[in-house]
């Protein structure tokens, strides 16, 4: 737009600014996918997750951006399709910071291919009445498909600031900071009804947008066809599966275990822990509690750093280049019969999938799904049956190392169990589950940059968080070992432990710090299974139990935070005795057919 | 739009062929909710279509957003065959 109206607006605004209570909160708002979290990395120099599917942002993340010599406030905002109708709950979210005063300002980030749907919101943001602007980016992808936006005329129609970006690299991020004193209330007559937005929206993008036959992009298209049909895509699947196995279950749970395992900690760091602790510390129960069978070192730092932390990096960077392909959700095409049986739709695949990355934050990304109902089963399922990833660490290199046979047991028990509880849960529970309508994001070539920063933090996050777990874990064991509480527990949990699962009494404290983490009590069993204490049908069992258990502290906090203390109480105790009965009824049908692994 | 129409009926989109090009006639909105989910994504009267995939899911091209939804969503997409490529 011609900017000099808009300058003396900018210097009122400046004026204004100094009375300002607060500084000018920005909300970046925009379909899902189109790259909100970029910018606001771009602008506040802090990282969100980015990925390449809808949904990767299902909460509000506030970052502050120095524009000009103004100090501004940048809010990222899970994606939204509309923000009236039938809304998804990350959808209310957005709606919630854009109608509150939480946001002052509103930057519509937009996918330029898609200025149509884009436009069908700018609408609906016109009608709050707050200053915006509108940012077209990817244009780069959207020319390599034949497609060009006359952002001037665009502009010119709408009243504001039209700026063209590929945000990913940086372009178009100084205008967009230059045109931030320039946002304006578009020109938009109220439209009444959905429809009429539609057909205004239809109309302008005739005027503004000229598609050619011209694409550039085959290569994408070819790999985005070839994932979706059954006699492609199937094989692709199990080709990604095995890579996954081979880089995470094999080179991460088996080579670079055994090498920190083995040789970092079992040569280096452990003994000369103790040749320091032998020296040094004079109270042999201080010694112990560093070095001794339940030591923070020996036994805490060891689990975390050495068995845990290799797969779980493995995982996180295989993971983020299936996330920035945008692969998965392709898968949800060919899950969305077999998850209706269960009460939901295809689109339930993301919080599944991710879910092997951290239950915890699966759970919060059930927001994308459509009704109560569908939430509450998938919390549900994810709490009972998906290992995630510090766990899949555990159960690939105990049951890896022992036979396909045995981990092809413990994943298919694992799924018949959430089938049949979701399938119940279907059933029993009131509420209904919402079509499958799923928008596939384009295939593209992850970017390095982007994969390796997302992995590192993930790593830092897993540090974070389980680590001073398994620390206090391990310091508890300690005090239950010291005042003879463990021969307790293993007393009382003999019943169910040695007699019910058929498994070595050791276990049952295992299985009770499982509570704590799962993937702690199943760092326990890898210690157990390495010293060779534990059969192979015994390793099958303990590992399903655990697999079942609620995943840790945190994923149980995260669904009483998401649905409430009740419902949190319920799955507990719906997904327990699961647990337990299932592994009962393993381990009696392994025994009855004289299976060994 | 500046396509011609052929004299063919308005029909589901589950009665397109695969890669048949199509516009869209009206949503039907028997479902609650779904007209709403499918506006919001750009699946209104006048956009084209294209239809990738029937199975296991169905696929189309709306516009330039790539869908997949369960067969009872696409029959009640009511679309006309563009003359050409029926």
């Amino acid at each position: 737009m011609s900017c000099h109206v808009a300058h003396e607006r900018a210097a009122a605004g400046q004026r204004l600014l100094a009375l300002r209570a607060h500084p000018l909160r920005i909300a970046l708002v925009g379909q899902p996918n189109v790259g909100k979290s970029v910018v606001f990395g771009r602008l506040t120099g802090r990282y969100v997750t980015v990925s390449n599917y809808p949904g990767t942002t299902v909460a509000v993340t506030t970052g502050r951006s120095l524009v000009g010599n103004e100090v501004c406030d940048i809010i990222d905002t899970p994606g939204v399709n509309a923000l009236e109708g039938a809304i998804s709950e990350d959808e209310r979210i957005t709606r919630d910071v854009l109608t509150s005063r939480q946001s002052d300002l509103v930057v519509q980030v937009a996918d330029a291919r898609n200025v149509r749907r884009a436009l069908m919101l700018t609408s609906q943001i016109a009608a709050l009445g707050k200053p915006m602007l509108l940012a077209l980016n990817m244009v780069d992808e959207a020319l390599a498909r034949g497609i060009v936006v006359d952002a001037p005329a665009l502009a010119a129609e709408l009243g504001i600031p039209v700026i063209e970006m590929v945000a990913v690299e940086g372009r178009g991020l100084p205008e967009l900071r230059a045109s931030l004193a320039c946002a304006a209330r578009p020109r938009v007559s109220a439209h009444p009804n959905a429809s009429d937005r539609a057909a205004w929206a239809h109309d302008l993008t005739d005027r503004v947008r000229h598609v050619s036959t011209l694409s550039l992009a085959s290569i994408q298209e070819a790999l985005a066809r070839a994932t979706r049909r059954p006699a492609t895509g199937l094989p692709m699947l199990a080709v990604v599966l095995y890579a996954l196995y081979l880089f995470v279950g094999v080179f991460g749970a088996q080579t670079l275990v055994k090498l920190l395992e083995d040789d970092v900690f079992g040569r280096g760091i452990n003994p000369a822990a103790v040749w320091f602790a032998d020296r040094f510390i004079p109270i042999a129960l201080v010694r112990d509690f560093f070095v001794g069978q339940y030591g923070v070192i020996t036994m805490g730092i060891t689990y975390s750093i050495a068995i845990v932390l290799p797969v779980v990096a493995t995982f996180f960077l295989m993971f983020g280049f299936l996330e920035d392909s945008g692969y998965i959700p392709r898968l949800a095409i060919f899950c969305d019969r077999t998850f209706r049986v269960m009460g939901l739709n295809g689109k339930a695949v993301l919080p599944m999938v991710l879910g092997l990355g951290c239950d915890t934050m699966a759970t919060m990304t059930t927001r994308i799904l459509g009704t109560p109902k569908e939430r509450l089963i998938a919390i549900l399922l994810l709490a009972l049956g998906i290992p995630c990833s510090a766990q899949l660490a555990t159960i690939m290199g105990i049951l890896g190392g022992i036979s396909f046979a045995a981990l092809a047991t413990l994943f298919g028990v694992v799924l018949g169990q959430m089938f049949l509880v979701g399938w119940l849960a279907a059933r029993v529970l009131k509420g209904e589950r919402s079509e499958f309508i799923l928008e596939l994001p384009p295939i593209r070539w992850p970017r390095l940059g982007n994969l390796l920063t997302k992995t590192r933090l993930r790593v830092w996050w897993y540090l974070g968080e389980a680590v001073p777990l398994f620390l206090v874990g391990t310091a508890l064991l300690f005090v239950l070992d010291r005042v003879g509480a463990l021969v307790f527990i293993a007393a009382a949990g003999r019943p169910i432990v040695t007699g019910l699962l058929g498994l070595p009494p050791a276990t049952a404290q295992i299985l009770v710090m499982g509570f704590l983490r799962r993937d702690y009590g199943a760092a326990g069993l890898f210690q157990l299974a390495h010293d060779g204490q534990l059969t192979g049908v015994q390793a099958v069992v303990a590992l399903t139990v655990m697999t079942l258990f609620v995943p840790c502290v945190a994923n149980f906090l995260m669904m009483v935070r998401e649905r409430g203390l009740k419902t949190g109480l319920a799955i507990l105790s719906v997904v327990t005795p699961v647990a337990i009965f299932t592994g009962a009824g393993l381990n009696y049908v392994l025994h009855a057919f004289g299976i060994q692994f | 739009m500046h396509l011609a129409f052929s004299s063919n009926g308005v029909r589901p989109l589950t009665a397109l062929a695969e890669t048949e090009k199509a516009v869209i006639v009206e949503v039907r909105a028997d479902v609650h909710g779904r007209a709403d989910r499918l506006l919001a994504l750009g699946v209104t009267p006048g956009a084209g279509v294209t239809l990738l995939q029937r199975f296991p899911g169905i696929v189309f091209l709306c516009d330039q957003t790539e869908l997949a939804v369960e067969r009872d969503v696409a029959a009640a997409i009511l679309v006309r065959p563009v003359e050409g490529h029926a």
